[in-house]
């Protein structure tokens, strides 16, 4: 009997200790088992409210009752009707003790619920403006620091298509101009002359220039001396191959660096006056056409190579869509121009000509594809006394149809370096916190 | 001595008999922490698993653009951060609720989703994303299914509230609240004919709503049996969101658009008895398409394309099956196709997206949380090509039934 007695106190015991657990082992609602991840909710929220600045807008003009009831209207029918919300919008000021003022908020109910979570979201106001003041290439040394921008109204264009060679001009001149010393448009196929003959058009240094041509695979040919037989007139082959090659010769000369912003390089030659009953088999008349025999040329020039008329294609089309270099995304974060990271390239330039033209890639702009580069600054080395130096450039865009001028801005921009110095942001009353309290009800 | 023998079977029966009933008594509660505790895991996964789709592009980062495989799922738009999302992408998802459709012509089936009569995306289910190879390029096949859901945050609805004059009520709201005094921007295509030759006049014009976020709208010029199509954009306070409305005199005689090529912007138009087998052959339908985008100050601008009028015919003949219209950007905007029946008084449009949220289509896309024992949702508010989004997930473990109670 004595054992039977024993056991039912262990059950006695057993059963105490069962419901003591019972009783501290609380199982979570299910709101905390599966519960709505409020903070994320509350922050996207706000970045989508801001998506059009309308946000920065409100927490700027909380005084504003049509902008500042807008808020309160679309965070209302954002949010779905068990969700609660307090919005408050506090002033960054910093010069205190107290790092944040309050300013004004917005509510929808007098508490929040059960369980709230918060984001917060800094906004700046649209007065801001941060200095930034680049260097100026050339300025520690390399020479240069003039850009040539070739604006030639006698001159036409192709594979520019949407746009006109004037307004590729102004948005380059509009990009570049803070990163050299002179930037000169180069107004007509005569001032292009002027400065082949190594004469500066407003004084500006000529030697170690850009220069960009902004007619796309037509180069502007000034008519006289540049356009005549045997300088850039190819009598025997009734080409004006030739004219190329003195620009090649031109570029290492003068430690030019020339720029094809689009399609095939030197593909045409333009100018309305001297060719006024020409065209380029596409209608566009002032035009001829010189073929793949023009690249040839330029970089036999480059490379102080004899003439010779070699109309041999070139290019090669790499298969599906090309990607920016690593190099050239960080020089887009770093500049802040962003042109789409992925491009379609057809007249890509093969790596064969590195070694042909005694060239040197210094800036990959897109992911070399098998042995074609889609768009590169190539480099020439001329060795002299044993030492070997850069003299002369070429940055060929090798893409598709319609350019993208802020590529060209890119590359040059990727391969000069040259440094932004950004003043400090000490500016206050520029920055307002917005935090966005969501609480849910109902439910369990 | 019996006596003590008979105690100690009794105490050892009883002894054993309550131990059996504690330990399950014990098991129950611990069994019940550890759903509890798979749940809550389930529930963080769901989380994750939204981040992860919707903060990152996807794998070639374009994907949504070009009709190329992926390797990495993503649906974030490549060419901005955070929550903003590729209308394009989210077209190549392979919809779960839309019933698909097969066309003869090409001998593919295609994704459908259809809001309405007569708007239309259908994509080839070669281009179109499969939830399984999905959940393996998330890495969770065989141990969670999901759901992803993305809706309009903003309701546009329109009704046409008189004939002649036209007039059209334009209401817009969200989540159960009105968007008062919200900008409306509108276009407006009026369907006309010359002949066999369906042309259109297009109209562009900004309005406000009242408190109640509505406002009417009338149309001069408008008869009461004309065709036409009216797109409208609604924004408040950071909100954006898309309605629209067409009348139609036909019944059946239409154009259906198929997306073809989304690297080239290939759009397929059909004679619709070609697709839905409505009976015995009937006229070609002659039609004229255009390209309307939505411009960053939320106003309507109307695109040119090429070879954006033909006609097309019924059946296998020697005559054109289908047509092709190119778009030629990868700017989100609409194709608006304008049809009419050859020697019938029948005309009409369709509408179809150029990106999802052109026309602030809803995506569902994955499996089906109605059959399973626990879903965890969690959602975001994305935008997608500026309109304003509600991106939910539903999300359940494949690891065997638990049940709680």
């Amino acid at each position: 009997m004595m054992r039977t007695i024993e056991v039912l106190i262990v059950i006695i015991i057993i059963t105490g200790a069962f419901i003591a657990a019972s009783f501290f082992a609380v199982l979570p609602w299910p709101r905390q088992v599966s519960p709505l991840n409020l903070r994320r909710l509350a922050f996207t929220t706000l970045q989508m409210l801001d998506s059009n600045y309308d946000l920065s807008r409100a927490a700027f003009e909380t005084e504003n009752y049509t902008i500042w009831g807008g808020l309160q209207i679309a965070l209302s029918a954002s949010l779905p009707p068990n969700i609660i919300y307090n919005l408050t919008v506090y002033e960054v000021t910093g010069e205190t003790t107290q790092l944040y003022t309050f300013i004004d908020s917005m509510s929808n109910a007098e508490s929040l619920g059960i369980t709230s979570d918060a984001s917060s979201y800094i906004v700046a106001s649209s007065n801001v403006t941060f200095n930034v003041v680049p260097e100026k290439i050339g300025e520690h040394g390399g020479g240069g620091g003039t850009l040539y921008i070739l604006n030639c109204s006698d001159a036409n264009s192709w594979w520019i298509t949407g746009y006109t060679a004037h307004s590729l001009a102004q948005d380059l001149y509009n990009l570049l101009s803070p990163y050299f010393h002179e930037t000169v448009m180069v107004q007509s196929t005569n001032q292009l002359a002027q400065i082949l003959d190594g004469t500066a058009l407003q004084g500006e240094t000529l030697q170690s220039a850009v220069v960009i041509n902004t007619c796309g695979e037509a180069v502007p040919i000034p008519s006289g001396y540049y356009s005549s037989s045997g300088v850039g007139y190819d009598p025997a082959r009734n080409s004006y191959a030739r004219y190329s090659y003195v620009l090649g010769q031109r570029v290492l000369e003068y430690n030019w660096t020339w720029v094809s912003i689009v399609g095939y390089p030197l593909y045409y030659v333009s100018n309305t006056g001297l060719f006024p009953t020409y065209q380029n088999d596409w209608g566009i008349y002032g035009m001829r056409a010189v073929e793949a025999a023009g690249l040839n040329a330029f970089l036999r020039g480059l490379d102080n190579l004899t003439y010779s008329y070699d109309s041999s294609w070139l290019t090669g089309s790499p298969s599906g869509v090309v990607y920016l270099s690593n190099e050239a995304v960080d020089s887009s974060n770093y500049y802040g121009v962003y042109p789409s990271p992925y491009q379609t390239s057809t007249r890509a330039l093969p790596t064969s000509i590195i070694s042909a033209y005694n060239l040197n890639v210094t800036t990959y702009v897109f992911n070399t594809v098998g042995n074609l580069i889609p768009a590169a600054v190539y480099r020439h080395t001329v060795t002299t006394g044993g030492t070997t130096h850069y003299q002369g450039a070429f940055y060929a865009i090798g893409l598709t149809r319609t350019p993208d001028i802020r590529l060209t801005a890119l590359g040059l921009l990727a391969d000069y370096r040259p440094r932004l110095y950004r003043s400090e942001y000490t500016a206050n009353g520029t920055s307002r916190l917005v935090v966005l309290q969501l609480g849910l009800v109902g439910g369990v | 001595m019996v006596s003590s023998t008979v105690d100690h079977m009794i105490a050892v029966t009883v002894f054993l008999a309550a131990t059996l009933l504690f330990i399950g008594l014990f098991n129950q509660t611990i069994q019940t922490a550890v759903i509890y505790q798979r749940h809550r895991a389930t529930a963080t996964k769901a989380s994750d698993l939204l981040d992860n789709m919707l903060l990152s592009p996807g794998l070639p980062v374009n994907w949504g653009q070009t009709d190329a495989n992926i390797t990495g799922f993503g649906l974030q738009d490549p060419e901005f951060t955070q929550y903003k999302l590729s209308p394009y992408s989210l077209m190549r998802l392979r919809s779960s609720v839309g019933e698909p459709v097969y066309y003869n012509a090409t001998e593919q089936w295609y994704s459908n989703v259809t809001i309405g009569d007569r708007n239309f995306m259908l994509v080839p289910y070669n281009l179109a994303l499969e939830y399984s190879a999905v959940t393996r390029l998330l890495g969770i096949n065989n141990s969670y299914g999901f759901q992803l859901t993305l809706t309009p945050i903003v309701t546009v609805s329109i009704q046409e509230t008189s004939a002649s004059p036209l007039t059209l009520k334009v209401t817009a709201s969200g989540v159960g609240f009105p968007l008062s005094g919200a900008t409306i921007s509108y276009c407006f295509l009026k369907v006309g004919t010359h002949g066999n030759d369906p042309y259109y006049d297009i109209s562009f014009d900004t309005v406000t709503a009242d408190d109640t976020g509505s406002k009417s709208i009338t149309i001069s010029n408008v008869a009461a049996d004309d065709s036409y199509a009216f797109i409208a954009y609604v924004r408040e306070g950071g909100l954006v969101g898309v309605g629209y409305r067409e009348r139609t005199k036909d019944q059946n005689k239409y154009v259906i658009p198929f997306i073809d090529s989304f690297d080239e912007g290939l759009v397929l138009l059909a004679h619709s008895y070609d697709v839905h087998f409505f009976g015995a052959p009937v006229p070609a339908v002659f039609y004229n398409a255009t390209f309307v985008l939505l411009t960053e100050d939320f106003t309507l601008r109307e695109m040119p394309i090429d070879t954006t009028s033909d006609h097309i015919v019924y059946g296998h003949g020697s005559d054109k099956t289908y047509e092709n219209v190119t778009i030629p950007t990868h700017n989100p905007g609409i194709l608006v196709v304008t049809y009419k029946a050859q020697g019938a008084n029948q005309d009409g449009v369709v509408l179809m997206p150029w990106g999802l949220s052109s026309l602030a289509f809803p995506v569902t896309f994955g499996g089906d949380p109605s059959q399973q024992e626990w879903v965890a949702t969690d959602m975001r508010h994305v935008t997608v090509g500026g309109i304003a989004y509600q991106a939910q997930i539903a999300l359940w473990s494949l690891e065997g039934y638990q049940v709680v109670g």
